[in-house]
């Protein structure tokens, strides 16, 4: 995981970027890809309906082992479903809702550090108590509160994704944005009569994309494990339908008897913050952004 | 390295093993306890070992058999008079002796409520009892508004138990005074007569049960007793695995055999006196024809769910009866009963036009309970209903939007008042979240059941009932789950026949502990 | 410096002051609390009784002016649930969760710096690689995940170790290990990062340059300035991921602690349990931070300079 030293600042072409990676690096590529793949085809890989349940056949051990049923390759839960089809479909839910609360975050994130960046005064100000204020509770608790007050739905739980990471956003846009607009050729491009939009569209976002993609993908591991840790404590999407995190709550009573349910889910939610972790980490290193605590 | 770290538990857990002492590790612990205003399936767990009646019955026995407790005897005066002479020599656990003061406090505090939560178990099953009144130290009566068929039942039941006058009063604000304030602080610091004292109690996570020597009757089998809160099955199983708890309560089926597959462990079990039904509100828009809620009740397949989740040993019920009612049991009653047929065809003759009809569960509350919902709303759609479950632990049974929702009707006591009575009766929970309606036919049956003198007459005012209630269906009842307790072999304990659900009864007789 | 110092206390205060405002008003907004209450067999009259007891029938700003007042009066309401003081029930449940963040801490730091260190020294080599793989994986896998597989393996399966609450010092050992996971992957990367920042600077040249020991420097000059770095790591990062981890973690350990009270009552709707353990958790943050800024200041003159 050595950072290759002198690389330009700019995200290169793909090509590079594969020959320049370590082993491990590449693992986790095609891990990430794999696990999209599966996700996107979820639908049509999946042998059976996710919801299907078999009541006469509950609880029964994956391929190989005795009393399974054939066809179902993973076994099946706790009302007959398909343990494979739904871990699945879990992934698909886990990564979309992930992806949408990652998304609303560098949304709201990004536009307030622009805003603060830019404008200066009490929209900083603001956004930086804000910034602050989100610092001040861990984000776990306001997510219970949030869902404990409006209830658990699929939209109330990306906006708790999205809400999850804002900040973040908004600190390194401003930071940058503060950075790139006291640079000699911004000064020079507003100058020559460049409107705020027009710079900030034309120097200002090019130059913030590469730390945003790395924050992007830093953040979205972070967001896969709180998804999956408010689903675990029954806070998450409403059965029937599953993240891997709300399988691995339901399932770890049967934990002893079947473990299968558990070990599924379990395993494709560690691989995903794994490989999002180490693609993060790669994508900083090529960067060679520094992403400040503080 | 096992032996060392078994060494060192077992040094720091030390008392479990060796005293007349056990940890239970419970789902629930109640947030408060006093067994007037509880009437919680959490908290039926805890009031029999501290607190007596006046009157008790012989739990071993499914037939009410009537044994004195507080009270040594009694014998009515007229129909609406019972006169009881109380035991002498009895103390609370604070030292204190009971008197009729006592009594008539801890009766006419639920009688003649005025605080809130008593106000409610008055009203749904103490509405007939109009005061107790001390005649001598040791005489008290109690008057009631009409005759009353069910005089003993009423007097045993839990929210009737026996508490300390000076001691609750003396808790807050004016010794002298009854305050709501001495009623929330007694419940925080309980105090009864029963063969443990509480010696711990922190809302919630644990209650310590004490020996207390100066019980009035058996002593006390064991030293000590703590309970503690678990709430995760798995933990619960592993917790009795580590030695942690002797006891645990709460075991869905599916684990059973984990327990009994192990040498040292044990379950024992049985199909509890109470429903968990399915409830539909006959006032919800979409809902209002009856033949829809037939069908939605016909399409369940309640033996299919008995065996799947219950491995066959719930009990799925013809009508709302139990074995523990006697002379009312009537399981020739079909009140409830599968045929998806029947279903299709009333579907096809009713308002429904496939829309979403949406099922309320709590996440954890009810062994199964989401699975069961699950695996309704999957047989609904055998039949062309389009169902959703919705997984919150919010209760919504008051809400009018609620459609239909997983519920308990547990037994209060060995009577249909006692369970179908309590939720169905005229003004009773369900009408009075307004759910279910009742008219002048309605309370006409109802007031013949509950006050008829004569046995056949509540009969036949029941089967009455019965048939409205299959002609409008506002209820299901699904089955009679068969609640588990894990447990290591030396313990000799068994849920009592005669008990109200889930009680956990330590009292000499119900449980000992083989010398080991 | 103390200008510095009231101005931190200042923002404190303003920050406790807008999130007790937000929560107050966010729980207010969804409707009645207690319909979970209501459950089996109340009816609307219970309800009317229940929030006549709950003052809930005066306007939301009586109510949150009562609560403002209430909190100055150190009276942060009655639980729903138990009815008593919601303060009373955090106080029974505060202890047991210090303790557990402290063994955390502890296990952190006594796992991470070493760990941070050393692959710092060796990042060419494997055994830098081998720390920082560990590190991801620490960091990818949930906590819960650990715990639920600890829980199986070394209390179900071999019956080591106890599960259920904090009797005993055994009892710490799980939850311990599972909370720290996370922090130890997160302390161990900021360690080597802030080692690597600073084996670079000039002043660790002149010191080796001076003919100390090497491990010398390392210690005493490269630990020590990295050590800056660490410790707003940990007031900062740690504070909240450890405030994440204890509610997970005592869910699972039915450990007797904040966070699992803060858990079940998010499930019941117990709000004003809810309401007043953001607003502690959030208070005990909000020092740390204040309390690691001003350190930070103190250790690094630079900054002090910087603040103004």
């Amino acid at each position: 995981m050595t950072a290759t030293t002198h690389i330009p600042s700019r995200v290169g072409v793909f090509g590079s970027f594969w020959r320049d990676a370590n082993a491990v690096q590449k693992a986790a590529a095609l891990i990430g890809v794999t696990l999209v793949l599966m996700a996107v085809l979820a639908q049509a890989i999946a042998p059976y309906d996710p919801l299907q349940q078999s009541l006469i056949s509950r609880l029964r051990p994956p391929q190989g082992f005795e009393r399974h049923k054939p066809g179902f390759l993973l076994g099946t839960d706790e009302l007959g479903r398909d343990v494979l089809s739904r871990s699945l479909f879990g992934l698909q839910l886990t990564l979309g809702l992930a992806l949408a609360g990652a998304c609303l975050g560098l949304l709201i994130g990004g536009t307030l550090g622009l805003l603060a960046g830019l404008r200066r005064g009490w929209a900083e100000d603001v956004t930086m108590a804000a910034v602050d204020l989100q610092i001040a509770v861990p984000f776990t608790l306001l997510a219970l509160l949030i869902l404990a007050l409006f209830g658990t739905s699929l939209t109330v739980m990306v906006c708790v994704l999205g809400i999850a990471g804002w900040e973040q956003y908004a600190r390194i846009v401003r930071a940058e944005v503060r950075k790139i607009t006291e640079l000699p050729f911004i000064e020079a491009a507003r100058a020559s009569g460049g409107g705020q939009r027009y710079v900030a569209l034309t120097h200002v976002l090019p130059n913030i994309v590469s730390p945003l993609v790395v924050q992007f993908t830093l953040s979205f591991s972070n967001i896969v494990i709180l998804e999956s840790t408010l689903s675990f404590l029954g806070l998450g999407v409403q059965p029937p339908t599953a993240t891997l995190g709300t399988m691995v709550g339901y399932g770890r009573d049967y934990m002893p008897t079947a473990p299968w349910l558990v070990i599924a889910p379990a395993a494709l939610i560690v691989l995903i913050t794994f490989s999002v972790q180490i693609l993060g980490d790669w994508l900083r290193d090529r960067a060679d952004v520094r992403l400040r605590v503080r | 390295m096992k032996t060392i770290l078994m060494t060192m538990a077992a040094t720091l857990l030390a008392g479990t093993a060796f005293a007349q002492s056990i940890t239970v590790g419970a789902a629930n612990i109640s947030d408060y306890l006093d067994p007037g205003r509880d009437h919680s399936n959490v908290g039926s767990q805890f009031y029999y070992n501290s607190f007596d009646t006046l009157i008790d019955r012989d739990h071993s026995k499914l037939e009410p058999e009537w044994v004195p407790a507080l009270a040594t005897e009694w014998k009515l005066l007229d129909d609406t008079t019972m006169e009881l002479k109380l035991r002498e020599g009895v103390k609370f656990h604070n030292g204190e002796d009971m008197t009729a003061d006592d009594v008539i406090f801890s009766l006419n505090r639920m009688y003649q409520a005025t605080f809130a939560p008593y106000l409610v178990r008055s009203k749904d099953r103490l509405s007939n009892f109009a005061e107790a009144v001390k005649v001598d130290n040791y005489t008290v009566q109690i008057k009631v508004e009409r005759p009353e068929p069910l005089w003993e039942t009423l007097v045993s039941l839990q929210q009737v138990m026996i508490i300390p006058e000076d001691y609750t009063k003396a808790l807050s604000g004016d010794p002298e005074v009854a305050e709501d304030g001495d009623f929330e602080a007694f419940s925080l610091a309980p105090v009864g007569t029963g063969p443990y004292a509480i010696s711990e109690f922190v809302p919630g996570q644990k209650l310590i049960y004490s020996r207390f020597d100066g019980f009035w009757g058996e002593q006390a089998p064991l030293e000590q007793a703590t309970v503690i809160r678990i709430p995760e099955t798995a933990s619960r199983i592993t917790a009795l695995k580590t030695g942690e708890a002797d006891i645990v309560t709460n075991i869905a089926p599916d684990q059973l055999d984990l327990i009994n597959a192990d040498p040292n462990l044990k379950t024992e079990g049985s199909a509890t006196a109470l429903f968990h039904v399915m409830i539909m509100n006959v006032n919800h828009p979409n809902l209002t024809d009856p033949k829809l809620r037939q069908a939605l009740s016909l399409a369940i397949d309640r033996d299919l769910l008995n065996d799947a989740l219950w491995l066959g040993k719930a009990v799925v019920p013809s009508s709302h009866t139990m074995e523990e009612m006697g002379e009312l049991h009537m399981p020739e009653l079909t009140t409830f009963e599968y045929d998806p047929e029947q279903a299709r065809k009333l579907l096809a003759e009713s308002s429904y036009d496939g829309e979403e009809i949406v099922f309320d569960a709590y996440p954890v509350y009810y062994t199964n309970g989401v699975l069961a919902a699950q695996a309704i709303t999957e047989m609904w759609a055998e039949v062309g209903i389009k169902g959703r479950v919705n997984v919150s632990e919010q209760w919504t049974g008051s809400s009018p939007e609620m459609m239909t929702r997983s519920w308990s009707n547990p037994m209060y006591f060995a009577d249909p008042f006692g369970s179908f009575g309590v939720m169905w009766a005229p003004d009773a929970a369900s009408e009075g979240a307004g759910r279910f309606n009742t008219d002048e036919e309605y309370r006409e049956i109802w007031d013949r059941f509950r006050f008829s003198a004569d046995l056949e007459d509540r009969k036949a005012a029941y089967v009455e009932l019965m048939d409205r209630i299959k002609q409008d269906p506002p209820v299901l009842p699904l089955y009679r789950p068969f609640e588990s307790w894990g447990m290591h072999q030396g313990i000799n304990w068994k849920p009592q026949p005669g008990h109200i659900p889930y009680v956990l009864d330590f009292r000499a007789g119900a449980i000992s502990l083989a010398d080991s | 410096m103390t200008l510095y110092v009231l101005r931190t206390l200042a923002k404190m205060a303003l920050t406790l002051l807008t999130i007790i405002t937000l929560v107050f008003f966010a729980a207010r907004l969804s409707g009645s609390p207690l319909d979970t209450f209501l459950g089996d067999g109340l009816t609307e009259e219970d309800r009317a009784l229940m929030i006549e007891y709950f003052g809930l029938e005066r306007s939301v700003w009586h109510q949150y002016i009562a609560y403002l007042r209430g909190i100055l009066d150190g009276n942060f309401g009655l639980s729903f649930m138990e009815r008593r003081p919601v303060a009373e029930i955090v106080a029974e449940r505060i202890g047991p969760s210090l303790q557990l963040l402290g063994s955390a801490i502890a296990l952190t730091l006594a796992v991470s710096v070493p760990l941070g260190v050393v692959a710092a020294l060796w990042r060419d080599s494997w055994v830098g690689s081998a720390v920082m793989a560990l590190a991801f994986t620490g960091y990818a896998v949930p906590n819960f995940v650990i715990a639920t597989f600890m829980v199986l393996i070394f209390a179900f399966v071999l019956n080591w170790l106890p599960v259920v609450g904090n009797g005993t010092a055994l009892h710490f050992i799980m939850p311990t290990i599972a909370m720290s996971g996370v922090l130890i992957a997160a302390l161990t990367r900021f360690t080597r990062n802030a080692m690597l920042d600073v084996l670079g600077q000039d002043f660790m040249r002149t010191a080796r340059a001076k003919g100390l020991p090497e491990t010398v420097v390392i210690l005493k000059h490269g630990l020590r300035n990295a050590g800056v770095t660490v410790l707003s790591v940990l007031g900062l990062q740690i504070a909240g991921m450890a405030a994440a981890g204890n509610v997970v973690i005592e869910a699972i350990f039915s450990w007797p602690g904040i966070g699992e009270l803060l858990v079940s009552a998010a499930i019941i709707r117990d709000y004003p349990v809810l309401q007043f353990g953001v607003i502690a958790v959030a208070f005990a943050v909000v020092t740390i931070n204040a309390l690691t800024d001003i350190a930070y200041v103190i250790a690094d003159p630079r900054i002090r300079m910087a603040k103004g």
